[in-house]
């Protein structure tokens, strides 16, 4: 299997919260043109760990590289992209439209206090137009549903043009529907736009029929390369304990997603 | 009552006094109404608060001293800011605690300097209350440049602003220094209530921050379109504020809030009805 140039590489990664061990003993790596879903129970460590590597939270011990440079060095954010769990829920009286929204994405350190140029909003005009909202652009986004509020959110990560893209539970409290969509839209970004997307899920399906590699969260964490002999349930009793059961069949992949 | 009628509107913008009102109340307007936004956005309509109170023992500094209360003001209340910043950094206190307590200090510290210094209560009082109509050509300029900061300061950064304001940790990892950033806001906010304070004083000073944006807010516009939107009431209020006090002789900064009040509840309805 082909692997590009490591872009994360986590090495005995330890998070403690209120002296509670959170993460213990994370080491894994992750691979330009990768495409990972993290996975684990509520309350395993999964957003802990998420926001440990992007430095928002400190690290009891241990390492983390981006880009071939340690976190706490990392000054080229431009390269990265992050969507919150909380991304939909703001305040929806708040007076912004989809393309003002999408056009913060374009905000970095390096540009601060320019103006946008013309090509700050074609890329912006390309980010809504890939996720589908170009005929969104003037509306409220407080006015949108889940499910276009979630595209709204990619494009404005999208628009910076990152090599790296985190979601953190992006499809929590999107029907069944705008969520197949949502991951076969990721599927694209990965695949044809050779974005790397690390992506925390619950939707174990969408992970296993999808995505290049897996981590499983449950304070320890497990990594693994999912290749076409991998068994779910191997991978998931690591982290859902001996009971779990997860019936998957891989011939069922092609059809899970009826609207593809 | 005053001896002026409508007819002799237009006659009053000959009068030099009445165009430095004029031109320093639109200034005013132009820099409270655009901070108030992002105040109400940020919820951080306290902060304006208490940065206005806290003013209020530089002024009866300045007074005491001898110099010039405008930017006696403007020294105590950024004072104030860095204060809040510290308490809120080391812990001592949640921000809501630190703005009551820098209040506090401010309003108490003016109050000990009245009762030291018998004389300018008078003087003391157009700095509360505002009077737009005496500004002097030192007044002008002070509100000329301090106006000329913020308006410079937030078309440069409305993007970063904008940013942080709708999600800080995202900002943050846009690479936003997001605590300089907030730390010139807040002072930025210290510049704009001690340019207002000759025109509405400082007691009403923030409800001509709050109420434009708030007013802009109802009618579900644009980010962009709510920034002219509040611009427009702010201005709107000031200058229909100053010539109703004019013609009926009443208090200018009373008229002037009571305008951008009414306002708001002008949206309000038409929102409801609309």
């Amino acid at each position: 299997m082909f692997k590009g140039k490591p872009i994360l590489e986590v090495s005995e990664l330890t998070v403690e919260r209120s002296w509670e061990t959170i993460i213990k003993d994370a080491t894994f790596s992750i691979h330009s043109g990768d495409f990972v879903g993290i996975i684990g129970p509520n309350g395993g460590g999964k957003s802990t760990m998420l926001h440990a590597i992007l430095g928002t939270l400190p690290m009891k011990r241990g390492s983390i590289k981006l880009f071939g440079k340690s976190i706490r060095n990392f000054k080229d954010w431009g390269k990265i992209a992050y969507v919150s769990q909380d991304a939909i829920n703001f305040d929806h009286n708040f007076p912004v439209t989809v393309r003002e929204l999408v056009s913060l994405g374009r905000v970095t350190k390096k540009r601060m206090g320019r103006r946008f140029k013309k090509s700050d909003w074609e890329a912006v005009d390309q980010a809504l137009e890939y996720m589908g909202i170009s005929d969104l652009a003037k509306k409220r986004v407080g006015h949108l549903s889940g499910g276009q509020k979630q595209r709204v959110f990619v494009a404005k990560a999208l628009a910076r043009d990152p090599a790296m893209i985190f979601l953190d539970e992006p499809v929590a409290g999107v029907d069944a529907h705008a969520q197949e969509r949502f991951y076969k839209r990721l599927s694209d970004l990965n695949i044809k736009k050779g974005k790397s997307i690390l992506i925390v899920s619950h939707d174990l399906t969408a992970v296993f029929c999808r995505m290049s590699k897996v981590i499983c969260v449950n304070r320890e964490v497990h990594c693994t390369d999912l290749t076409a002999e991998t068994d779910p349930n191997h991978i998931l009793k690591k982290a859902y304990g001996e009971h779990f059961h997860f019936v998957f069949h891989k011939h069922e992949c092609a059809g899970v997603f009826d609207n593809e | 009552m005053s001896d002026l009628t409508l007819f002799d509107i237009p006659r009053l913008f000959e009068y030099q006094f009445f165009q430095f009102a004029i031109i320093g109340g639109i200034i005013t307007a132009l820099a409270c109404s655009w901070v108030g936004l992002f105040l109400i956005l940020r919820k951080q309509s306290m902060i304006g608060d208490g940065i206005a109170h806290t003013a209020f023992g530089g002024i009866a500094l300045g007074l005491f001293l001898g110099i010039n209360p405008i930017l006696s003001a403007l020294g105590v209340s950024v004072l104030a800011v860095f204060g809040i910043s510290f308490m809120r950094r080391k812990g001592m206190a949640q921000s809501d605690s630190a703005i009551a307590v820098m209040l506090a200090i401010g309003f108490s510290l003016g109050l000990i300097i009245i009762s030291l210094a018998d004389g300018f209560n008078v003087e003391l009082f157009s700095y509360l209350f505002g009077s737009i109509l005496t500004i002097d050509t030192v007044d002008l300029m002070t509100v000329a440049i301090l106006g000329l900061i913020t308006v410079i300061f937030l078309s440069v950064f409305q993007k970063e602003l904008l940013a942080m304001t709708f999600d800080e940790q995202d900002s943050r990892l846009m690479g936003i220094p997001v605590t300089p950033m907030s730390m010139a806001f807040d002072i930025l906010v210290a510049v704009t209530i001690v340019l207002s304070i000759k025109v509405v004083g400082m007691i009403l000073v923030v409800a001509l921050m709050v109420l434009p944006g708030l007013a802009a807010l109802q009618l579900r516009l644009s980010f962009r379109g709510t920034t002219i939107a509040a611009i427009c009431f702010g201005g709107v209020s000031i200058f229909l504020g100053i010539i109703i006090s004019a013609v009926y002789n009443v208090a200018t900064s009373g008229v002037i809030v009571f305008t951008a009040a009414a306002i708001y509840i002008f949206t309000v309805l038409y929102k409801k009805l609309g």
